[in-house]
């Protein structure tokens, strides 16, 4: 974060190049991102960022912002059909909610400020992390 | 675990995924599931779906305060998302129908390859 400043801290201008219209890519990116959020129980925001950013184009700020964006109508489709089937633990879920929006206005707020390559650094030791625990246990 | 201990510590656990949720632009399912089944004692799809009713107010939560900041383009997000749902539905439904083992290996695969892409562009790229 520190680091050189000559490259250019390049804020996330939404013009910057970046895809302001829903096309192809993002289409592509908002299905694979739901059919695995429904198949694995994720938000889908382990996959569309790294497609966001990868395939997209994205800066990584933008694709975390544009992912929790995308997130909100394909949890909502997904936890209608496991809610459907009973599945839902209510209480459990309403303890977890009750710090995760807290937890989720910092981290957001902290994600507004981080530049670019620390950010990508923490997501993709996030990434290698989280690959990791899924090839050990499974 | 105890009901008010349990609470307790899902509230907790629940405070950091926000958080870290927030920050990577991830719903936090990937880290609450493991531990609503390991530490809470859910079976693999309660835990799931406990998870995801989680994920949207998280998700709700941060898109407001990156909206505000002018982060991002929600009324975008939210249109390649509705998309999204359709496909999210198709998953759910794959996911009550079998169990995922090949796929998530496949997943975890995929994903540590991005992870390794993505810390090599943070140390290398100027």
């Amino acid at each position: 974060m520190p680091g050189s400043p000559s490259a250019s801290v390049a804020d996330p201008s939404p013009a910057g190049g970046e895809r302001a219209r829903l096309d192809g890519r993002l289409v592509g990116i908002g299905v694979s991102g739901g059919v695995l959020s429904g198949l694995l129980g994720v938000g889908g925001g382990v996959v569309m960022v790294p497609l966001l950013v990868l395939w997209a184009g994205y800066k990584q700020r933008s694709a975390h912002a544009l992912s929790l964006g995308a997130i909100i109508p394909i949890s909502l489709a997904s936890v209608v059909i496991y809610g459907a089937a009973g599945k839902v633990r209510i209480g459990d879920a309403v303890a977890l909610a009750l710090g995760a929006v807290i937890g989720a206005r910092i981290g957001a707020t902290l994600l507004a400020r981080l530049e670019e390559r620390p950010l990508k650094l923490v997501f993709g030791l996030f990434l290698g992390a989280v690959s990791i625990l899924m090839l050990v246990h499974g | 675990m105890s009901g008010a201990l349990l609470i307790v510590a899902l509230a907790a656990f629940g405070l950091v995924t926000g958080a870290a949720a927030g920050l990577l632009g991830v719903g936090g399912g990937i880290m609450m599931v493991p531990f609503l089944t390991l530490v809470a004692g859910l079976s693999q799809h309660a835990a799931e779906a406990t998870s995801l009713l989680v994920v949207l107010p998280t998700a709700v939560v941060a898109s407001v305060v990156l909206h505000r900041r002018g982060v991002g383009d929600l009324p975008l997000a939210l249109r390649f998302g509705a998309l999204g749902a359709v496909g999210g539905v198709l998953g759910a439904l794959l996911a009550l129908a079998l169990p995922a083992h090949v796929l998530r290996i496949l997943f975890a695969v995929f994903l540590g390859l991005v992870a390794i892409r993505l810390i090599r562009d943070a140390l290398t790229a100027a």
